[in-house]
């Protein structure tokens, strides 16, 4: 009886969690990013070759976006104190520097911030909806996605990207 | 003095509820049997907008808006739809009213030899594009319906898939009358306005579709607006002027 009374709970929990990370079916093969962080320097998923990628595109007028960055700064943290290789890539949709900066300050994020005045690469990536998130294996593909807001530091996100690094 | 002031008070707001209640309401039975309540802001132009479906204002500034282009000649009606089937406002309800039911309303209007446009926002524009296709099927021989202008369509058929292209819902493609898009520019469905606008035309329409820079989605239904939401939704009939502009100019 007790027992039962876990897995319910257990499955509760789960579902009150949303979202979850289902395994990509659409038809990018070769991902790439080029853009700049708030302090000028570029980043590309080539150079995060040999760790797990969280790539996400977000805006600063997105609800579900602002509400789940504290979970995402827990997730960086527990992954990082576990010793798996993962990185954040967190692509503004096309806002200016001077919005996401302010932002920033306001809600401080500690993960990579990516600026994409353009939105060439929203349009690139097929991006249709905020937030999106592909989780990036080590090798450069996309392994994961996940559209909506989500507790990034659940356990069940933490084994399945611990899980993937290991791959 | 005093009394003066209050008179002229009384009278200037008693002139004013005049106004925003220049409006009728018209009764009109459906091929399925209900009744829709329509209200009815009439003008003399030639130009008639019906808006789909209604909830008999419970939507913010409507009825404002619809007064707004009545100024200028334009009538408008709305149709209750929710209350004619005692439906909640909700996606699934859309699917309940028959589209035979859509088009009489429709045929009502044209009826009035004007020019009908049709308005929706939102998921409701899935019901304007039925609508709209029903028509065509239904009274193929009436060319008095000239277009649609869909304000920040949500037409996907479930849940985005990042790294996928959407799906739509089957009304999408449906109809050839002229189509104008319009979307805010503070709204990541922004990035798909133009791959929504192909499937559009896929079915023949002609569509011109805008972003309206600087408003989120649904902006003149946020109790939050910032400064620019709150200047759109009190020029929401210029807008829809501007919309009609572009619909004259592709239904030519």
């Amino acid at each position: 009886m007790r027992k039962i009374f876990v897995l319910l709970l257990l499955s509760v929990s789960l579902y009150a969690n949303g979202a979850h990370l289902k395994p990509y079916s659409g038809s990018i093969t070769d991902p790439a990013i080029s853009l700049k962080d708030l302090n000028g320097n570029t980043h590309t998923l080539e150079q995060y070759k040999g760790k797990v990628v969280l790539v996400q595109f977000w805006a600063t007028y997105c609800p579900p976006c602002v509400k789940e960055m504290p979970s995402m700064n827990k997730m960086q943290d527990k992954l990082a104190e576990s010793g798996v290789p993962f990185k954040i890539l967190a692509i503004d949709m096309a806002e200016t520097k001077a919005e996401v900066d302010a932002f920033v300050k306001k809600i401080k994020p500690e993960f990579t911030i990516l600026i994409d005045e353009t939105g060439s690469s929203i349009q690139s990536w097929n991006v249709f909806a905020a937030p999106s998130n592909f989780i990036i294996g080590k090798q450069g593909q996309i392994q994961y996605t996940l559209f909506g807001g989500v507790e990034w530091d659940s356990q069940e996100i933490i084994d399945k990207i611990t899980k993937l690094s290991q791959k | 003095m005093t009394l003066i002031v209050r008179n002229i008070f009384f009278v200037f707001t008693l002139l004013l509820l005049t106004a925003t209640n220049a409006k009728e309401l018209m009764e009109v039975e459906l091929p399925s049997g209900e009744e829709v309540e329509i209200r009815v802001f009439p003008a003399d132009g030639n130009i008639l907008i019906i808006g789909f479906p209604c909830d008999a204002g419970k939507s913010k500034h409507e009825e404002a808006t619809a007064q707004s282009l009545v100024e200028d000649n334009i009538e408008v009606w709305m149709p209750d739809m929710l209350s004619a089937y005692m439906l909640p406002k909700a996606r699934s309800s859309y699917e309940e009213m028959p589209d035979e039911d859509l088009a009489h309303i429709i045929y009502e209007a044209v009826s009035t030899n004007k020019d009908v446009y049709i308005i929706a926002s939102g998921p409701e524009t899935q019901l304007l594009l039925r609508v709209a296709a029903q028509w065509r099927q239904e009274y193929p021989e009436y060319k008095n319906l000239k277009g649609a202008i869909l304000l920040f369509p949500r037409l996907n058929d479930g849940e985005p898939i990042p790294g996928v292209e959407p799906k739509y819902v089957e009304s999408v493609g449906t109809t050839t009358i002229p189509l104008m898009v319009l979307e805010g520019g503070r709204t990541p469905n922004r990035w798909g306005i133009n791959h929504l606008s192909n499937k559009l035309k896929a079915g023949g329409s002609e569509v011109v579709s805008k972003i309206v820079p600087d408003i989120r989605g649904y902006f003149f239904k946020r109790s939050d607006p910032n400064r620019t939401e709150d200047v759109v939704t009190s020029q929401l009939s210029g807008l829809i002027k501007v919309s009609l502009f572009y619909l004259q100019e592709n239904s030519k």
